[in-house]
């Protein structure tokens, strides 16, 4: 039972880095990308390459994250001449070319295989200790990667991006260069999501295509949109609440006596018919967004 | 007007056309420094489009346009921002998710990136303390203490006027272009713009303003600009605006018997 909460805790970590990484850009920045898991995904590929290579996990965390970061530029750039919900599409799009790109370039990817016997941190530690560790190591880079965000989006940075996100023509008679924050905040997005996708490949031993799929990047925009689209507690809050959602199922499955395919579809539309209640009654998340306090 | 002083903003030969509609057609003027010019004409008349070509919000067809006698016509918006050429828009609207002070904040000049913000610089720290004192002083000349702390987008059109005249004084421009700066505001709030501007202009600051309202106009402007169809047909002071057969044509579309059962200021 201990070994399933560290690992549920753990697994939402993770997934909460990918999140606070989307609030940026999505939540604070008002920027669509449905393309989102892409950095992740170089995030576990870059780790599972470069230690195939004979590379440290550190070097390959640091190479996952400039490529997302390079990724994010590029991203970011396309998008210049893009309104916004037509950038979306393009976001969705390039993240399924990389995912293709990944599945069918076995030399470099293991290709459908993905790359396995990527070392787990924290192995000379007994079980479950080594578990633990892990899940010690995640909370913090979490906990600092929250703390951070939070203090850009209150800060100078976080103001100019919301206002871009709702008046971008006021931003824009501010003197605020609106391409370049948007480049920016895409790019810090997507640093951040890069190292949660090494930090997965670690735990699971694993990075394969799977990791890439659209609805991976959809899972984190129903997290988001959950917990409060722009709130930092909230992303947070919706993070775990998917998650328990997610953990809940097998317990469902053993007490009810349903088979694994039916347990499958119910987590998905289990999550769907929270989203679906939040959307109707609390539109802006369980947390929503508030106006920042600044003492005169 | 003075020979000595360079003109803050000259506008040469200016043309713009949407689509087939040519908006403006070989428009050309100056702005010396410490006037309050008056930009007006009836609607569709270019003023608006004007303003917007001078500010970069769009690209002109033809001509050029020279602030502090530096071609800006190519730069885009928030690069003309930073020459000190602040503007207001003629319907502000303001984000839901930001306080008055935090919009009035946002528009100070010392911008910072995501680093210095993150790790709290010292120059961060304190570009945020000057922000704040500056905003709050902004706020209390406009009136807009009492509202302070509430969502930008919960005031009321007139004092979204204001805010935006704040945010773009943030910036300490040298040019203040202010789009409609009275249109639905009440007579009271509409009073305490025009003794601002000219608060403003006695502390130096060149204003231009495009504006419907000929009272405003005559108490404020020390001269007018007025265009008609793209062309620009009279500048002239306010008090000759009724007496110059153009703007009579423009404004009423006939002669003078038209203008003296109208509006038009005497």
């Amino acid at each position: 039972m201990s070994d399933f909460l560290i690992s549920s805790f753990t697994i939402a970590g993770i997934y909460a880095l990918m999140a606070l990484g989307l609030n940026l850009q999505a939540g604070w920045s008002g920027l669509l990308n449905f393309g989102h898991i892409a950095f992740a995904g170089l995030g576990a590929y870059a780790t599972g390459i470069v230690i195939q290579a004979g590379g440290s996990g550190w070097t390959g965390a640091l190479v996952g994250v400039g490529l997302a970061m390079a990724l994010g530029w590029a991203v970011a750039r396309l998008g210049r001449q893009l309104g916004s919900d037509y950038w979306g599409i393009a976001t969705l799009a390039i993240a399924e070319i990389l995912r293709t790109v990944a599945t069918n370039e076995g030399w470099l990817t293991g290709g459908a295989q993905g790359i396995s016997a990527i070392p787990s941190l924290f192995d000379g530690l007994p079980r479950p200790w080594n578990a633990v560790a892990f899940l010690a190591l995640v909370l913090a880079v979490v906990a600092v990667a929250a703390l951070a965000l939070r203090r850009v989006a209150n800060g100078r940075f976080g103001r100019a991006l919301r206002l871009m996100r709702e008046e971008p023509q006021l931003a824009a008679c501010m003197g605020y260069d609106l391409k370049s924050l948007k480049t920016r905040a895409i790019m810090a997005g997507a640093a951040v999501t890069a190292l949660a996708g090494s930090l997965y490949a670690h735990y699971m031993s694993f990075a394969g295509p799977d990791y890439m799929v659209a609805s991976e990047t959809f899972l984190i925009w129903t997290m988001v949109m959950i917990g409060g689209l722009g709130n930092t507690a909230g992303v947070l809050v919706g993070v775990l609440l998917v998650q328990a959602a997610y953990s809940a199922v097998p317990f469902a499955k053993d007490f009810f006596g349903f088979g694994s395919d039916l347990a499958g579809a119910l987590r998905l539309g289990l999550i769907g018919l929270i989203l679906l209640a939040c959307l109707l009654w609390r539109s802006e998340g369980l947390i929503p967004e508030k106006l920042r306090k600044i003492p005169a | 007007m003075t020979a000595v002083s360079a003109p803050l903003l000259q506008v040469r030969s200016v043309a713009k056309a949407f689509g087939g509609n040519r908006v403006l057609e070989d428009v050309s003027f100056q702005v010396e420094p410490g006037e309050i010019v008056g930009l007006l004409g009836p609607n569709g008349s270019g003023k608006s489009t004007l303003l917007n070509l001078v500010t970069g919000f769009e690209r002109i067809d033809q001509g050029e346009v020279r602030f502090e006698d530096r071609r800006i016509d190519r730069l885009p918006a928030h690069r003309i921002v930073d020459r000190a050429l602040g503007r207001t828009f003629q319907l502000p609207s303001m984000p839901t998710k930001m306080s008055v002070i935090e919009v009035a904040m946002a528009a100070a000049t010392a911008h910072h990136g995501f680093l210095d913000t993150l790790l709290g610089t010292r120059g961060a720290r304190d570009a945020e303390v000057r922000a704040r004192v500056e905003a709050d002083a902004l706020l209390k000349e406009f009136l807009l203490t009492p509202v302070r702390d509430l969502p930008s987008s919960a005031l009321s059109g007139g004092q979204k006027k204001l805010l935006g005249i704040v945010c773009a004084l943030m910036g300490k421009p040298r040019l203040l272009m202010l789009d409609e700066p009275t249109a639905g505001v009440h007579p009271n709030l509409r009073n305490d713009i025009v003794q601002a501007l000219k608060r403003l202009n006695a502390q130096g600051m060149t204003i231009v303003i495009v504006e419907h309202d000929m009272h405003f106009i005559r108490e404020v402007c020390s001269r007018c600009i007025v265009l008609d169809r793209g062309h620009i047909v009279a500048s002239c002071r306010p008090d000759e605006l009724s007496s110059n057969e153009r703007v009579l044509q423009a404004y009423l579309g006939g002669g003078r018997a038209a203008a003296e059962s109208e509006k038009v200021p005497a």
